[in-house]
């Protein structure tokens, strides 16, 4: 490091002082003196110093006074503080308002105060280095945000207008014109757009911070219902929400776990099971909301009840993305949720979750 | 007159979409007529431009939200501000691809929009809406 691109501000109402300091280090720094705190500020305007040396003990405005009236327009620089005799009261005052980082008695020991700027000049740099990369960070997690934004879009966007095409060849009655190829297409499409919007949701989960609003469980499980229960419309749901009272969370989190439990309760169900049963039961409290989600549907096996919640499980029998649930766990996780599951083939399967109300 | 209802306007950068969603509501048989536009600004010409002919305005537009220039809650903001005879006559929904949260939040707050219509289009998803509001 090239010890002489710091520039050094000292500031002492006595002229002998500034000379001393000026024939000391003027070989190392780049240094600025100034008899008073207002020419001190006349420097700061023109010059950016990275340390400033004052004196406590100065007519009109102290030490410490000056380095508080700076804390907020040039609060960059390292301070350090001379002081000619132990003022505890001063070093209380300059360490609580001031924002020093160290004080030196008077008469200074040379080496001792070429060490202070030394290390004054360090933290100098590790404030800047460490606000640049803060910024950086910032703009890396926004490029990240857009990406994803855009991707949801601009990668979702034409395989919905595909999606679009097979519903019009359905309306005009040629789904089973060419054999199953466009059922194909259809099955390679949903697959295609469910794997997008489970990536989307795990990725939101991870980035987007908690807000918390009003949720009207109502209105939500009624939402939920119709959007996912389209593809089979056999199926019997038994909903029973009780809300007296307001309950604030995470909208967005709370409609990924509810709609992701719900979708499964729908999917995994037995084919032969002419009585195809799905209860949600929601309590509101003051505290949290107690949701169940119980399905009569093929159930868990007791080996696989463990390992649900890991990324990318997926059982044999069933053609999941091994996502869903994962992306449920993780969702909770981030607004300190809880979750269990009780599962058996006779009675189907069960979970359980509480979530705190933040209201 | 064949259909139940008469005028839709359908807002829609991308012409495969354009495409797609007015084969369906002309298969499905809900409007007489359909309007294309690839834009907010094609749109907002349109309208000021049959201001006061009655028969021309369209009784329904679905928005796009991802449009190049205008986007459709800057057409929303433009539209809000046309005289009274549009806004009252012509009821807004939006039909998009979107995912995003808040895309999503924003076009239900939004006073002058309906329904939020996912694509693909479902021509009895329209029809349900359409039946409670024209």
């Amino acid at each position: 490091m090239n010890a002489t691109t710091i520039r050094v501000l000292y500031i002492d109402d006595e002229e002998n002082n500034l000379h001393a300091f000026k024939a000391s280090f003027r070989r190392q720094y780049e240094i600025y003196t100034a008899i008073s705190a207002d020419e001190g500020l006349k420097i700061l305007e023109n010059v950016s110093v990275q340390v400033i040396i004052a004196d406590q003990k100065m007519p009109n405005t102290t030490g410490v006074e000056f380095f508080k009236n700076i804390k907020h327009t040039y609060p960059d620089p390292t301070r350090i503080l001379l002081t000619g005799y132990t003022d505890i009261e001063a070093l209380a005052d300059a360490i609580n308002h001031g924002d020093i980082y160290r004080y030196i008695t008077k008469p200074w020991n040379d080496l001792e105060l070429h060490n202070s700027i030394k290390n004054a000049y360090d933290a100098y740099k590790s404030k800047i280095d460490l606000r640049n990369k803060v910024a950086e960070l910032e703009k890396t997690n926004d490029e990240l945000n857009r990406f994803i934004y855009s991707i949801s879009h601009e990668l979702r966007a034409p395989l919905v207008s595909a999606m679009g095409i097979v519903n019009l060849v359905k309306m005009e009655g040629l789904f089973h014109s060419s054999g199953e190829y466009w059922g194909l297409i259809e099955t390679c499409s949903n697959r295609l757009d469910y794997y997008i919007q489970k990536t989307l949701q795990y990725y939101k989960n991870n980035k987007t911070i908690s807000e918390n609003t009003a949720v009207d469980f109502k209105k939500l499980v009624s939402d939920l219902i119709e959007l996912y229960s389209y593809t089979d419309k056999d199926m019997h749901f038994n909903v029973n929400i009780t809300q007296n009272e307001p309950f604030f969370g995470d909208a967005f989190r709370i409609e990924v776990i509810l709609g992701n439990l719900i979708s499964n309760a729908i999917k995994y169900q037995k084919e032969t099971e002419l009585n195809k049963n799905v209860n949600i039961t929601i309590e509101v409290q003051p505290t949290q909301v107690n949701i169940a989600i119980n399905d009569n549907g093929m159930g868990i096996l007791n080996e696989h009840l463990e390992k649900i919640f890991l990324q990318f499980f997926k059982s044999k029998i069933n053609h999941g993305s091994g996502l869903g649930l994962f992306i449920v766990k993780e969702a909770l996780n981030k607004i300190n949720g809880k979750i269990a599951v009780s599962s058996n083939s006779i009675e189907g399967t069960t979970f359980k979750i509480t979530i705190p109300n933040v209201k | 007159m064949l259909s139940k209802y008469k005028r839709v306007m359908l807002i829609d950068d991308n012409e495969v979409d354009l495409k797609i969603n007015s084969k369906i509501i002309t298969i499905s048989k809900l409007f007489d007529e359909i309007i294309l536009c690839q834009s907010g600004e094609e749109a907002l010409n349109y309208l000021n431009r049959n201001l006061r002919e009655e028969d021309k305005l369209p009784d329904f537009i679905l928005l796009d939200i991802q449009m190049p220039e205008m986007d459709g809650f800057e057409f929303l903001e433009i539209f809000k501000r046309l005289p009274s005879p549009i806004t009252e006559k012509c009821i807004v929904a939006i039909l998009s691809s979107t995912l995003d949260f808040g895309d999503i939040k924003k076009a239900e707050a939004n006073p002058h929009v309906i329904r939020l219509f996912k694509k693909p289009l479902f021509p009895k998803e329209l029809e349900e809406v359409l039946a409670k509001y024209l």
